[in-house]
């Protein structure tokens, strides 16, 4: 039986080969999803609290955003994650309910913790009224545009309507605006601005359906079908190209959007007030980013003192700010003058003033499938706005029912 | 086919079988009834004593929670009347407790407020550790617990339905049990009520005298009957001649062990409960009379509770079977007796059932045969087990979760719950396949729905026939073409032609999705280069089903193609030249040689691959994203939607137990016809 | 071969060449965009750039790929901004052992369901493919739970290994067994008739007539431990063990994506694809073995 034994031979090789790869306690570990400049500056920020902290080291690991959220729901509960992690507050009510994921930690919050950080920030962070996390830094979209075209951004939507068309010219490929208006995360500068709402804030009860809902899309389909300012099947990628050729002067995008560009002078200042809802500013969703306690890491204390440490350190927000080009939730740093001259974090920090946390209820994922529908059917224009958002309406009550009854 | 041959040689040889006492002993239809009866009575056994534990360790719990209850409309009282006074009220409050002065049990009272600790009668809580304080950082343990059934209160609220416990029961270290429970000042919770004390370990178990007894008697009685049918019909072959009238005898000796016990088992269980829930109304009022009489102390008056609401279950339901008087509820009694003896009764049911599978195992000699085979095809077997085994571990195992998980109704929001207490049987399949509402009306009229279960699958049909013909088809030209002799640069060819596989797709297909854009995409640039009007590819049902088919063929024919220049390595060359000489066409050639040569490795690449089609969860996501409307949906991008957008695991996984049968459905379809193909050209 | 025969009406090679070289543009067009992207020194993904009112040649010049300037500075950063070749050498072990463990474990279970009749023969093989057929959405926790809890082996690269082994498992087993079931069975046997023993045959004269299946099945076997991603990301827990699609993922996801690094990152990774291609194709060359079967 040669081969037998050469068989078994072979596997206890592998398994010596590999038993080296077995990991290496570190006292805390972070778990984050940032790249390039964020990264750097984050990881220059974990490097000073290392130094402040000699009793306490922490290890940084950056994860792909397309795995980060599986691999936490996978990993934390079973013990085998960071002691602190990173993520927006958009899945933080289903981690919650889930259960054995993030710390609470209001017992910890101190008073001039949250005084340090911009206003109405912890909404995001609590959930029934329990606090899970310090945020740390926001995205939200705004109005970004090309200088060169641009000399004076519209302040109200009828200006903007009136300066899109100036730049339109379809059968050139030229629109005066682009964004993803199919998108209903950015649909929502124009929702809240008539002060539509998905949910109810009295429990999460669906309110797709809303009148006022309906009238914030009818605006934006006058845009598209009437006014034609915007073009048809608005991707990520062709708001990028349409900008960077010049072939599109406005655009609602956030932050992320910046690193795009190339060779364009923009500007970034707050969205258009809108003269339909009677002057009341487009508020976009706030993504926050919260920095979390694990609830299954053995160094909380430790753990939430560094969270605290980045949530409302000056200087680390400052570089978070300057070299990871971040808009930290941290008030004090917008009055440095390095950030308040920035025009692109001052932009961005004027539009913050407009702007709603996007719920962190559990049932928000479920949202998105029926909305993004409607929003297809509505611009295809296979339905109507009323009857898009009623059937969205309809579906997202029957799989918010189903969630909660588990059948 | 003498090599296969030669390996059967083994099933002709004869085991002897054991005779004499040995055989008696060791005779599978004795065996088999006292492996049956053994296993059935002796995890009957086990559920019994888990049944008499959980209700000793419930009434203890419910006496607790009785007492906490009181203990928190007390202090619900005592703070709405004075807040400042009350951490001074409460601690007097305490100390009368039952269970205090002898440290038998201890007591805290938080206040969430501020998270101040207003009494306590723990060991440690004296001095300067004394309430009324802050709670100290390493009590963070406390007031979370707090916050969490504030927010269980309030979610119960929210939504109307009960999800997540009011009361929480902790089993701490050494038998020690933790109760906490909210307290109200009007309708919000204000803190919580707590006692820590020590349950005695209950040892309940079944009768064991009955259980060894009925396991030995069966046994004998088995053997027993074995002596009576006579040495000759005892010593034939199992494997050969099944013992039937052994069977039946066996049968109904597991059935009768199983009936005597479960009879008695359940008699002792109906009695047991009854007497616990007459102790539990005793310490009903006890606990009334001595808080009602305390909290008169600390100048408020409890509720004189008309129907019982201190006697409630983990989500704070009463549970009606003691009135507020203490007397016990003949009828709604009963009911809670039926309901735990109905549920006890199926478990037997169950076990019956496991037994029944180990005696025809046994008895009518199917473990014999097995353990023959195993060792007559040892060098087969032994081929076939590292893989089978990795199979087993890493594939079997999850999708038997998979399935299992299809019978339940978790989702995110009780994941933390034990999977048992969520199944709901055939209800998922239910919701799945009966929902026959293809049609919707609207305004314009009937449309169909594209969100239901059977236009999806409709759409996944044709998704997975068209893509499948596509890649065979040309993946097979391609390589026929490649496999010409003397045809030139085939290397280049070959290599380019691979691509499509090589580059991560993930970017490809978003490539395809930038190439198919109605105004700026180079595909309707092409089209009116030459005069053709631009195509709105996502608009249409059909336009927008042929962008995926597209992409995916692309992404699919290399595959295809390399499985077959593989496979026409092994067309030997004289059947050319034997079909050349012949007088063979190409077409000829082609449909009698090459064809049926490709078969064999084909026919498993053609399944392989409707497989991977069907559950193709890449290209749909990234380019149409099933527009318009979730019209181009298949079921798999639909199954991960209610996965991980509508976190409704149990669901979703009967959503993939449904593509799995459906897909098997075809496996078995696909085999049979290739067989019968085979049968017809043999 | 086909088309080798001059009396049975051989199709002319101009017109093979025609339709390979058709078919080799359509599969080439796209990747073309992706190289445009990858060497454009730019982040955005490629869009037709027509001026308005636009005639023939403006719409040929957009769709041409071809970028506007030429620049390695997108190759440059995915090598040095990141520890990427150091993932692309994770990749390659892990890809390499998955292919010897997954071709190893594929070709004797093949053998056995080709050579042997034995109870269990025909369930095996169907349990096999059923495996394929139970969608992988919802396994990625009881496949976490067992790879890290049960057999201690998270963050480790053997517990990828056996995952992606078993994923290819399945694919190769049909194949290889109906690569077998080509080779006659008198060869076995007039080996047995001269004393060979089973392990004997099956190294030494089956697995080399099958090379072409193996060539197959190897490709294979890579391809499917070469590009996968969320295994990766979710099992590996230090950044120094990551793989190099995981690596690549940082460039896209979340709100922002950098094409230009992520098609350079694509190209960089389907080198190694191509090359094992090169390599194994002489396999897949007719003529080289069709002198060993004789049926």
């Amino acid at each position: 039986m040669n081969i037998r034994r050469n068989f078994f031979a072979a596997l206890a090789g592998l398994w010596l080969v590999f038993s080296w790869t077995s990991a290496t306690a570190a006292d805390l570990v972070v778990w984050h999803a940032y790249r390039g400049a964020e990264r750097t500056a984050f990881e220059k920020v974990v490097g000073i609290f290392n130094a402040a902290n000699p009793d306490i080291n922490v290890k940084s690991l950056p994860v792909p955003y397309d795995a980060y959220a599986d691999k936490i729901t996978a990993a934390v509960p079973r013990g085998r994650g960071p002691d602190v992690f990173i993520f927006a507050q958009d899945r933080l009510g289903g981690w919650v309910e889930g259960g054995q994921t993030v710390e609470p930690i209001d017992f910890f919050l101190e008073d001039e913790t949250i005084e340090a950080l911009l206003p109405g920030m912890m909404e995001a962070m609590t959930y029934r009224e329990t606090v899970y996390g310090l945020p740390i830094a926001y995205k939200s979209p705004a109005m970004i545009y090309n200088k060169a075209i641009i000399k004076n951004p519209p302040q109200t939507t009828d200006e903007l309507v009136q300066v899109a068309k100036e730049h339109t010219a379809a059968a050139g490929g030229r629109y005066g605006l682009v964004y993803q208006y199919s998108d209903f995360y950015y649909h929502s500068a124009l929702l809240n601005a008539f002060g539509g709402r998905v949910f109810d804030p009295e429990g999460p009860t669906p309110t797709v359906d809303d009148p006022k809902n309906i009238q914030s899309i009818d605006l934006m389909m006058k845009w598209f079908k009437e006014d034609g300012i915007v073009p048809p099947d608005p991707s990520s990628t062709l708001v990028t190209a349409l900008f960077n050729e010049g072939k599109s002067p406005i655009v609602f995008n956030g932050p992320w959007f910046i690193s795009e560009i190339e060779g364009i002078d923009v500007g970034v200042t707050a969205m258009p007030t809108v003269n339909e809802a009677g002057g009341a500013p487009m508020k976009p969703w706030l993504t926050v980013e919260g920095i979390y306690v694990s609830a299954q890491s053995g160094h909380k204390e430790e753990a939430y003192a560094f969270a605290t440490f980045i949530a409302t350190d000056d200087e680390s927000a400052f570089i978070r700010a300057v070299e990871g080009r971040q808009l930290p939730s941290h008030a004090g740093v917008y009055d440095r003058p390095e950030v308040s001259g920035d025009p692109v974090l001052a932009g961005f920090r004027e539009q913050f003033n407009n702007s709603i946390p996007m719920p962190n209820y559990a049932e928000m994922t479920l949202m998105w499938s029926p909305v993004t529908t409607a929003m297809n059917k509505i611009t295809k224009g296979s339905a109507s706005s009323e009857a898009g958002l009623k059937a969205a309406q309809a579906e997202l009550s029957a799989s918010v029912a189903a969630l909660r009854t588990g059948r | 086919m003498s090599i296969v041959a030669g390996n059967t040689a083994y099933l002709d040889r004869k085991e002897e079988a054991p005779r004499g006492i040995r055989g008696l002993l060791f005779h599978p239809a004795a065996f088999g009834v006292l492996l049956a009866v053994a296993l059935t009575i002796s995890l009957g056994h086990w559920f019994v004593g888990q049944a008499k534990t959980e209700i000793t360790t419930d009434q203890w719990n419910r006496g607790v929670i009785v007492e906490l209850m009181a203990l928190a409309d007390a202090a619900g009282a005592i703070e709405t009347a004075d807040k400042k006074s009350a951490s001074e009220k409460l601690t007097t409050m305490l100390k009368g407790l039952p269970g205090t002065d002898d440290g038998a049990a201890t007591y805290r009272v938080l206040r969430l407020s501020g998270a101040r600790l207003l009494a306590s009668t723990q060991p440690n809580d004296v001095d300067d550790m004394a309430p009324p304080r802050r709670l100290s950082r390493d009590e963070k343990w406390l007031f979370d617990l707090g916050q969490s059934l504030r927010a269980s209160v309030q979610t119960q609220r929210d939504e109307g339905i009960y999800r997540r416990r009011q009361i929480e029961v902790e089993e701490l270290d050494g038998g020690l049990v933790r109760v906490s429970l909210p307290y109200f000042v009007g309708e919000k919770v204000t803190g919580i009520v707590q006692s820590e004390r020590r349950r005695t370990a209950v040892a309940a178990t079944g009768n064991r005298l009955l259980a060894a007894g009925l396991v030995i008697g069966a046994y004998l009685l088995a053997i027993g009957a074995l002596a009576a049918v006579g040495r000759e019909r005892r010593d034939k072959d199992v494997t050969r001649h099944k013992p039937w009238a052994l069977f039946a005898v066996g049968l109904v000796l597991l059935t009768l062990s199983a009936a005597v016990y479960s009879r008695s088992e359940m008699g002792d269980l109906t009695a047991a409960y009854t007497s616990l829930t007459g102790q539990l109304a005793g310490e009903f009022s006890s606990v009334k009379d001595r808080l009602g009489y305390l909290a008169g102390q600390a100048g408020v008056s409890l509720d004189p509770t008309m129907e019982n609401r201190w006697d409630v279950d983990l989500f704070r339901r009463p549970f009606g079977v003691i009135d507020g008087d203490g007397n016990v509820k003949g009828a709604a009694l009963a009911d809670k007796v039926s309901e735990m003896t109905d549920r006890l009764g199926s478990a037997l049911r169950w076990n019956w059932g496991v037994g029944l599978i180990i005696l025809v195992f046994f008895a009518l000699g199917y473990a014999r045969r097995l353990r023959r085979t195993v060792q007559e095809h040892r060098s087969a077997y032994f081929y076939v087990m590292p893989a089978m085994l990795g199979m087993m571990v890493l594939a079997f195992f999850p999708f038997g979760y998979g399935i299992l998980l299809s019978f339940s109704g978790q989702t995110v929001l009780n994941v933390s719950e034990p999977l048992a207490d969520l199944m709901v049987g055939f209800q998922n399949y239910v919701s799945i396949l009966g929902d026959f509402s293809l049609f919707e009306s609207t305004a314009e009229g009937a449309v169909i729905n594209y969100q239901n279960f059977y236009w999806t699958l409709f759409i996944t049909v044709c998704w997975t026939m068209t893509n499948v013909a596509f890649g065979v088809t040309v993946g097979v030209l391609l390589a026929l073409t490649l496999n010409t002799k003397g045809l030139k640069y085939t290397n280049i060819y070959r290599v380019l032609l691979i691509l499509p596989w090589a580059i991560p797709n993930y970017i490809t297909a978003l490539i395809w999705k930038g190439m198919f854009h109605q105004q700026f995409g180079v595909i309707n640039q092409g089209i009116q280069m030459f005069g053709g009007e631009p195509i709105a590819w996502f608009d249409g049902v059909f336009s927008a089903f042929m962008t995926g088919l597209i992409t995916n063929g692309w992404l699919s024919f290399p595959f295809m193609m390399v499985i077959t220049l593989g496979a026409l390595q092994s067309i030997p060359a004289d059947l050319y030249e034997a079909a050349t000489i012949d007088g063979a066409t190409r077409w000829q050639q082609f449909r009698h040689v090459t064809l049926p040569s490709l078969k064999p490795t084909l026919i498993p690449a053609i399944i392989i691959s409707v497989v991977w089609t069907f559950n193709m969860f890449n290209v749909i996501y990234l380019v149409s994203g099933g527009s318009p409307a979730g019209a181009n949906e298949i079921l798999i991008t639909k199954s991960y939607k209610i996965a991980f957008e509508e976190y409704r695991y149990g669901y979703a996984a009967a959503y993939s137990v449904v593509i799995f049968f459906i897909l098997m459905f075809y496996g078995v379809f696909q085999t049979r016809m290739t067989k019968a193909t085979e049968a017809a050209n043999a | 071969m086909i088309g080798a025969d001059k009396r049975t009406g051989q199709v002319s090679h101009f017109w093979l060449h025609l339709f390979l070289v058709f078919f080799t543009v359509i599969s080439t067009y796209p990747i073309l965009w992706v190289i445009v992207v990858g060497f454009s020194g730019q982040q955005a993904l490629a869009f037709a750039d027509v001026p308005a009112d636009p005639g023939f040649l403006d719409r040929l010049r957009a769709i041409m790929p071809w970028p506007q300037t030429w620049s390695l500075d997108n190759f440059r950063d995915v090598l040095t901004e990141q520890p990427f070749l150091t993932w692309m050498m994770n990749s390659a072990i892990i890809a390499a052992l998955t292919t010897v463990l997954g071709v190893f474990l594929a070709c004797t279970a093949a053998y056995a369901f080709s050579r042997f009749q034995f109870p269990g023969r025909k369930a095996g093989m169907m349990s096999f493919l059923v495996s394929q057929m139970f969608p992988g959405t919802l396994l990625l926790v009881p496949i976490y739970i067992i790879i890290t809890q049960w057999l201690g082996l998270g963050n480790s690269f053997i517990g990828l290994v056996l995952v992606y082994s078993v994923t290819a498992i399945p694919f190769c087993v049909w194949m290889m067994k109906g690569y077998f079931d080509t080779i006659p069975i008198e060869i076995e046997e007039s080996a047995i008739m001269d004393g060979a023993s089973r392990q004997v045959i099956f190294f030494r004269i089956i697995l080399p007539l099958a090379k072409p299946a193996v060539a197959v099945t190897a490709l294979f076997s890579f391809m499917t431990a070469w590009n996968e991603f969320i295994l990766a990301a979710t099992f590996l827990e230090e950044e120094m063990k990551y793989t190099a699609p995981v690596g690549l993922k940082f460039f896209v996801g979340g709100f922002a994506s950098q094409w230009g690094y992520f098609a350079a990152g694509s190209m960089i990774i389907s080198l190694p694809v191509v090359l094992l291609f090169l390599y194994l194709q002489k396999y897949l060359v007719s003529g080289l073995t069709a002198g060993g079967v004789k049926g």
